[in-house]
């Protein structure tokens, strides 16, 4: 392997890395607080593109516009799909309540991509990159501003929700009721309306998370799939409801697929990333920052 | 955030009480005779061989949903790999009707035990694991298995292009007397696998695997040991999933990687949750009503997964326990209603006599 292969993949890592991480840590982040899995934080990836391509491509306007629209946007649909597939299931008995809103997230995901069939076609739409341009870091190694930038974007809104969790009264709040849901009812945290701002938050990160994307690749009703399944794979691979051991995750995921794309090509990295998931759940049954849910006897 | 309580997760599966469960009556074991002797009347008296084709599919999916309900539902593990070891089971028939002597049935009996055994060795990594985790790794495996199929190095399994084409099971008869003698065939062994599954869910071995899924520490304190039963219970689900998998092929007369990924596993898993989770009526309901509206939206291409989708939610949203949840809690409403109904008669009966 040469030192241009290295310094590319590092480049690669950072860029995957901090997107992997916008769209995990709202998984995360739901995770923790609504003990449940969001599968349809894919589809807010896919909506995000495709505001991005109407936006940039047919309106013409500007890339900031398009994250401010996305944001909205996919705010809104967020808080609809936890009015409408987990609000009606909180306190009900006699079933599994994962199991049950991941069914339901899930199929709230497969009607939002059904729709953007209809009303969009199955072909992807080129989106012009955010930013045009790019810099030659070494020896033919390019970083380009769309990619610069998207890191860069990324890394901003983590560090923001980080200090919007540690810093305001409603990501107390949510950090409160994740601690212990009980506890934080009866220190009055309506956990009602947190719940849907919770989600209606993540979904917006992944929303912005789909403009890049978009940017970067296309704009299609598919677009979410694979951002879904790696997003799922960092977040159990850092230990769910753990937004540190996300952040490493993204990174350490990011590291493998960089590394698999450039030794043993595309194809192959995504098959190797489920084998390393395979060896590292074997030994480390929790991810590597989540905690056991029960003591073993 | 990283310290996040873990009451919440610990949710029970089901306010049942577990135990043999309640046995039928002689009038339902009849009940059930009868539509079973109903259903395999259909291809005699119903000539048109397109929804006999429907049911046929429908039924190796029941038997391939009877035993992912076994593993899921009954046991408590959330295997999400079960497609590949019903593909496992389909590649394992199919290399063994092509390669060697040995005639189709035992064919399939022998991809079914292909089935187990990997399904056995499944099972140890899922032990250290809990929930979703487990969700993750089996469905690793069922991904890696899907892509070494996909790019198979060693040309066995015929990649995306699809398994090349084997007689099957009824290759001697006309395509008509074949299809009749599949669907008795598919009938039998669904049949066989919802009883055997029903037998077991209220054996020892059932009561054990639902004791493990509610409570591990009172199995624990039972001395109920997890590697034994879920080793017993991978093997028997695999097994079944394994037959369906050779059923498959042995019907279609390929296979091809269309009938793993991530579609049709939200399609069987959707049947097994809009059904009931854990009950015996559950995959059969769940099938049933699936196959039913997927059949009935195909003029539809366009939203008929939109519509497939909106329905989905609103039944899980309105009937999270599946619809044999609503039909037991109906049943309740309706025979506490009689019992109302004749202590008024009673007192009417009184009044009247007095």
């Amino acid at each position: 392997m040469q030192l241009t292969d290295v310094i590319g993949i590092l480049v690669e890592t950072v860029v995957l890395g901090s997107i992997y991480g916008l769209v995990a840590i709202g998984m995360t982040l739901i995770y923790g607080t609504l003990r449940i899995l969001d599968m349809s934080q894919g589809s807010m990836v896919m909506i995000g593109s495709f505001v991005g391509w109407g936006v940039m491509v047919v309106a013409g306007w500007s890339p900031g516009l398009a994250i401010a629209i996305a944001f909205l946007i996919t705010f809104a649909l967020g808080t609809f799909t936890e009015l409408v597939s987990v609000q009606p299931l909180m306190g009900r008995r006699g079933f599994d309540f994962e199991m049950v809103t991941f069914i339901t997230t899930f199929a709230v995901a497969i009607v939002f991509a059904n729709l953007a069939l209809q009303i969009f076609g199955p072909f992807q739409k080129n989106v012009s990159p955010v930013v045009s341009g790019g810099i030659d870091i070494y020896q033919g190694v390019d970083l380009s501003y769309q990619n610069l930038t998207m890191a860069l974007v990324s890394i901003g809104l983590m560090a923001a929700l980080g200090l919007f969790l540690t810093r305001t009264r409603w990501g107390l709040a949510i950090r409160a009721v994740a601690q212990d849901l009980d506890a934080a009812r009866l220190m009055g945290v309506p956990v009602m309306k947190l719940y849907p701002l919770t989600m209606g938050l993540a979904s917006a990160l992944a929303g912005i998370g789909g403009v890049f994307l978009g940017a970067k690749f296309f704009a299609y009703p598919g677009a979410g799939d694979l951002p879904l399944l790696e997003a799922l794979i960092v977040v159990i691979f850092g230990g769910l409801g753990s937004l540190p051991g996300t952040l490493y995750a993204a990174y350490a995921i990011g590291l493998i697929q960089a590394t698999a794309e450039v030794v043993v090509g595309t194809t192959w990295s995504l098959p190797i990333l489920y084998g390393i998931i395979l060896l590292v759940l074997i030994v480390r049954p929790h991810g590597l920052r989540g905690r056991p849910e029960e003591a073993r006897l | 955030m990283s310290a996040t309580t873990t009451a919440e997760t610990a949710v029970p599966l089901a306010s049942t009480r577990i135990g043999r469960g309640r046995t039928m009556s002689v009038a339902e074991k009849a009940g059930v005779v009868a539509l079973v002797a109903l259903a395999a009347l259909i291809p005699l008296v119903w000539s048109n061989d397109y929804a006999i084709g429907v049911i046929v599919t429908a039924m190796i999916t029941l038997v391939l949903n009877t035993s992912w309900n076994f593993v899921l539902g009954i046991a408590g593990v959330w295997n999400f790999g079960q497609l590949a070891i019903y593909a496992l089971g389909g590649y394992g028939t199919g290399l063994l009707m092509l390669h060697t002597p040995l005639p189709p049935p035992l064919a399939i009996l022998g991809g079914g035990a292909l089935a187990a055994a990997v399904s056995v060795l499944l099972a140890f990594p899922t032990l250290r694991l809990h929930g979703i985790y487990t969700s993750l790794l089996t469905f690793s495996f069922a991904q890696v298995f899907l892509f070494i199929v996909v790019n198979d190095p060693a040309g066995l399994t015929g990649g995306s292009f699809g398994f090349p084409t084997v007689k099957g099971l009824y290759s001697f008869l006309s395509p008509t007397a074949a299809l009749h003698a599949y669907f008795w065939t598919i009938l039998a062994v669904a049949v066989a696998a919802t009883l055997l599954v029903a037998w077991i869910r209220s054996s020892r071995l059932g009561i054990a695997l639902r004791t493990i899924r509610d409570s591990p520490a009172y199995a624990a304190a039972r001395g109920i040991s997890p590697l034994k039963y879920r080793v017993i219970a991978f093997a028997i689900s695999g097994f079944i999933a394994g037959i369906a998998g050779g059923l498959y092929l042995s019907y279609n007369q390929s296979f091809t990687t269309s009938a793993m990924g991530l579609t049709p596993m939200s399609i069987d898993v959707t049947m097994l949750v809009i059904g009931g989770l854990g009950t015996i009526w559950g995959p059969v309901l769940g099938t049933g009503v699936l196959t039913g509206l997927q059949v009935s939206l195909v003029d539809y291409p366009g939203i008929q997964l939109t519509i497939l989708g909106t329905i989905l939610l609103v039944i899980v949203v309105f009937v999270p326990s599946g619809l044999v949840g609503l039909l037991s809690q109906i049943r309740r409403r309706i025979s506490a209603w009689v019992a109302e109904d004749e202590i008024e008669d009673d007192v009417g009966v009184e009044r009247g006599g007095s």
